[in-house]
């Protein structure tokens, strides 16, 4: 026993001096020799990066899958803002989930490999917004496997903001196509109309403008209660102004009840700007526009009281539409009016086709502006829907097809390819 | 004249309209913080705006008081109405409940407020059912369709509907509560799906058209 | 002559119609019936089960965003998904990006907190209302307290003990979305699947069918409807409340609008063909 006691000794020196002296194989950022109670482990292919397209503030940790690891193994990911210590655990999983594929991006913009981990971490979560976007982080990553942890080796980035979010690169080649049409289409406006199917709804506006002035009874044009931000809205404004162009040619009268501020004031001058057009700035008058009140059914109330008052003899409900459609649609039906509504808002589009005699729907309400005007420049953008239209059809079409033919004869990637170009990221 | 008038509020709509849709491509903070800036200014407008509103509002009642128009009876409770609110609102600090129970706000706000606005909303069902009774008429093929989703749909939310239901075509292993799911999930989607295209289409176009300055009737044209 | 009469009939003066609807809707108030609620929808038990199986403590952040006008319909849903999440010992959170509401939150939290001993700014808190809804939503999504750093009582809500652990969405259990207008889509669109939180959305029941696509897709985890559903959630977390009382009326109130299309299409099948 005594004379194995050197040996003994040397060899124990020899494995104290290899710990001690074993360099840390590099990663992508900067690395540290870890030392400490837990045995080092390096992983395969460890890296830290900055998550792309973001606005900064997410790192993302890669580092290769290892085989040998058991299901029960779990890594545990720990960053850190300060040169040595102030590990804050930021993530834990299991060794078998987290793989590159589980990453919401598509093909052109990320590499899906199964055989990679992909860890994002939002340093939002734990840090400053400032301070996540302008400090170096490290990172560390503890595989924890039969009670026992290992630490790997520590690498580090610096966050940033990134130019171009590439994930959405579909769906920027799909606005660059639409404008390009959207151009060549109003380029080559012709002199004589496109063709427009008839919408009735449009065609009885003459007729209730007539009928309004045989009666000597006024029209009451309701915008609904969106902002000016709302589409239909601003196609409603489009459309006040060629009706008001016509009752300023009858010599008839309009209101116009309004439920926003700033509606009001954009309807004053498209009403305006009407009555001028039609040479009859005299009958302008400025109460022709009425603010009423910015509450949903204060507005229906009083909307109703003036159209159960004055009885009007042609209404048009033209805009954003909600829970008060019905109630101002009512009121007309009962005084004896005739109404023609347009609105986006599909829940209630079933409600004005039961009060109403002529009814909009959807994007009619849009190609309102060019069926009534007639200027070329403006139907020739209704085509540019026609486009768009025609664009989704037979995308669906043949997606369907595709993918139902992908899914059969299990093309997984050809599948994912046409998933991904379809996906709004 | 012209250029305050037509270019510069075209230039304007340009620019922040195209800054606006590059922002959904640039994940940088700097799009971030102009989309905010944007919408801290869209607020303040609107406050602006409302002042601008009830001052409008203000002087058309006035306006039919002083010349008792037509049911300018009705302009008086515009006024009463505004101040049964803001003064309480003045003599609370905005508070609807303190210490002591419910603040003159609040009692004006539970049951005044409150009941009106509810009121408004319960008419609609009254007009619902006479529209009901006025529509669901078959006059059509179309109109056959409607009414047979209508009564499907109204006769599985009655539990005596549900009763019905399982006594006539029980048989057939299918609950009303399965077809009506169905035709909620399927036919009733589908077409929504297909509105919803049409009009985010229309959007699209009808943006486009204000952006490049092709549809400027909000402006007034010189 | 039979004719004639069902040709008056068919043209009835809708003041009638309403009379009858008053009838059919007073009546049950005054002597409820006890219609059974027979089945509890799909969408309305996803939603349940949603926030059933959330673990104790978790954070639940709901947006309360509906006026005294649809409070007959929203306001028993909101009761009886707060009691829910009182009853499952999770933190609360309300914000609210309608005016009109800040009242009716204050009523729905006189009385539930204190059934369950729940206090404010421990076991839940109620932040001020904002505007500009979508500005505050992208927000909250990197720091909560950038937006609401009081509570609506002025104290500084990073120090409650509500909110320990809250920073943004990530560390939030749930949101749910009780509304009358379009702020569900809101919450769907720039929270939801933006930022991969779980959404539960309440509405009135005009509207519910036009969230279909959503709860197809999966972006919303449930969705409670009108008043049904509310005295669905009722019956479902074992404590009836006003959803359940006015389930009787609406019962009625379906029976007579059934009764009435199939009198006016008999009438019109009469008149027409005989």
């Amino acid at each position: 026993m005594t004379k194995n006691k050197p040996g003994l000794a040397f060899i124990f020196l020899l494995f104290a001096a290899a710990n001690a002296f074993s360099a840390q194989p590099g990663g992508a950022g900067k690395e540290r020799t870890q030392t400490g109670p837990m045995a080092p482990l390096r992983l395969a292919g460890l890296t830290a990066m900055d998550m792309p397209y973001d606005a900064g503030g997410t790192a993302l940790l890669k580092w290769d899958v290892r085989p040998e690891d058991t299901p029960d193994t779990s890594y545990q990911v720990y960053v850190s803002s300060m040169e040595t210590g102030g590990w804050i655990k930021a993530d834990e999983f299991p060794a078998a989930s987290r793989t590159s594929s589980e990453i919401d991006l598509p093909f052109w913009a990320w590499n899906a490999a199964p055989k990679e981990h992909a860890v994002k971490l939002e340093l939002n979560n734990f840090y400053g917004e400032e301070q996540a976007a302008a400090s170096v982080f490290r990172f560390k990553v503890t595989t924890v496997r039969d009670k026992k942890a290992f630490d790997s080796q520590v690498v580090s980035v610096k966050t940033a903001g990134n130019w171009f979010r590439l994930d959405r690169l579909n769906n920027l080649v799909l606005l660059l196509v639409i404008i390009i049409v959207f151009f060549l289409a109003v380029s080559h406006a012709k002199r004589k109309g496109l063709f427009i199917r008839r919408i009735a709804g449009l065609d009885a506006i003459d007729e209730a403008i007539g009928r309004a002035t045989e009666m000597g009874k006024p029209i009451y044009y309701v915008p609904g209660i969106g902002n000016m931000s709302s589409i239909s809205t601003i196609a409603s404004a489009f459309i006040l102004g060629e009706v008001s162009k016509k009752v300023a040619q009858y010599d008839s009268q309009i209101k116009v009840p309004h439920y926003d501020p700033i509606v009001m004031t954009v309807c004053k001058e498209v009403v305006k700007q009407a009555f001028l057009e039609a040479g009859r700035p005299d009958s302008y008058r400025e109460d022709i526009n009425q603010f009423i009140s910015q509450d949903q059914f204060s507005y229906a109330a009083s909307v109703d009281g003036l159209i159960s008052r004055e009885k009007p003899a042609a209404v048009f409900f033209m805009g954003y539409f909600m829970a008060e459609s019905l109630l101002l649609a009512e009121v007309g039906a009962t005084s004896g009016a005739i109404q023609i509504a347009g609105t986006d808002v599909e829940t209630q589009l079933p409600f004005f086709f039961t009060a109403c005699d002529y009814t909009l729907i959807g994007e009619e309400l849009y190609a309102a502006g060019a069926y009534l005007s007639k200027e070329p420049m403006l139907l020739s953008a209704l085509k540019v829907q026609d486009f768009g239209k025609l664009v989704v059809m037979v995308s669906v079409f043949f997606g369907i097809i595709l993918v139902a033919a992908g899914a059969k004869f299990h093309w997984d990637p050809f599948v994912r390819v046409i998933l991904n170009l379809f996906k709004a990221y | 004249m012209k250029l305050i008038k037509k270019q510069i509020p075209l230039a304007i709509v340009f620019i922040f309209g195209v800054l606006t849709l590059g922002s959904y491509y640039v994940p940088h903070k700097l799009s971030v913080d102009y989309i905010e800036m944007m919408n801290k200014w869209e607020n303040i407008v609107s406050a602006f705006a409302f002042l601008l509103g009830l001052v409008s509002l203000f002087y058309s009642h006035c306006n039919k008081i002083s010349r008792k128009t037509d049911g300018w009876g009705y302009s008086i409770f515009v006024f009463a109405g505004f101040l049964a609110m803001v003064i309480p609102a003045f003599l609370n600090n905005g508070k609807q409940s303190s210490a002591a129970g419910v603040t003159m706000l609040g009692w004006a706000f539970r049951y005044v407020y409150n009941a009106l606005s509810s009121t408004m909303f319960a008419v609609l069902a009254f007009y619902i059912v006479s529209t009901a009774y006025r529509s669901f008429r078959i006059k059509s093929a179309q109109a056959f369709v409607l009414f047979a989703a209508a009564f499907l749909l109204i006769l599985g939310k009655v539990p005596l509907g549900q009763i019905i239901w399982d006594a006539a075509l029980g048989w057939t292993g299918a609950g009303v509560d399965q077809v009506i799911e169905w035709v909620m999930s399927v036919p009733a989607v589908a077409g929504k799906r297909g509105i919803m295209i049409g009009i985010s289409i229309g959007a699209i176009v009808t943006s486009f058209k204000i952006i490049f300055g092709i549809e400027r009737q909000y402006m007034g044209k010189d | 002559m039979l004719k004639e009469t069902l040709g008056k009939f068919f043209k009835i003066d809708r003041r009638w119609i309403f009379l009858l609807l008053a009838v059919v809707l007073f009546v049950p108030i005054i002597k409820p019936i006890g219609l059974p609620n027979k089945t509890i929808s799909r969408d309305t038990r996803h939603a349940f089960d949603y926030m059933d199986k959330l673990p104790a403590g978790s954070f639940v952040l709901f947006s309360l965003d509906y006026d005294p006008a649809t409070r007959p319909e929203l306001h028993p849903q909101a009761v009886a998904m707060v009691r829910h999440a009182f009853q499952k010992n999770l933190r609360v959170g309300v914000v609210t990006y309608i005016a009109g509401s800040t009242g009716l939150i204050q009523q729905v939290f006189e009385k539930v907190p204190a059934q369950y001993n729940k206090v404010n700014g421990t076991d839940y808190v109620i932040f001020p209302y904002m505007a500009n809804a979508v500005a505050v939503m992208t927000q909250m999504a990197s720091d909560f307290y950038g937006i609401y750093d009081k509570d609506q009582d002025g104290r500084d809500a990073r120090t409650l003990p509500v909110m320990r652990g809250i920073r943004n969405y990530k560390n939030m259990g749930l949101i749910v979305c009780i509304t009358g207008t379009s702020m569900l889509d809101y919450w769907v669109a720039y929270v939801g699947d933006k930022f991969k939180v779980p959404v539960l959305g309440g509405v009135v029941a005009i509207s519910q069918p036009g969230y279909g696509p959503y709860l197809q897709t999966g972006q919303l985890k449930g969705l409670v409807g009108g008043m049904k559903g509310a005295a669905e959630y009722e019956s479902l977390i074992g404590q009836p409340g006003k959803g359940a009382s006015g389930i009787d009326s609406l019962n009625l109130a379906h029976l007579l609008v059934l009764a009435l299309i199939l009198t006016s299409n008999l009438i019109l099948l009469i008149i027409k063909y005989l």
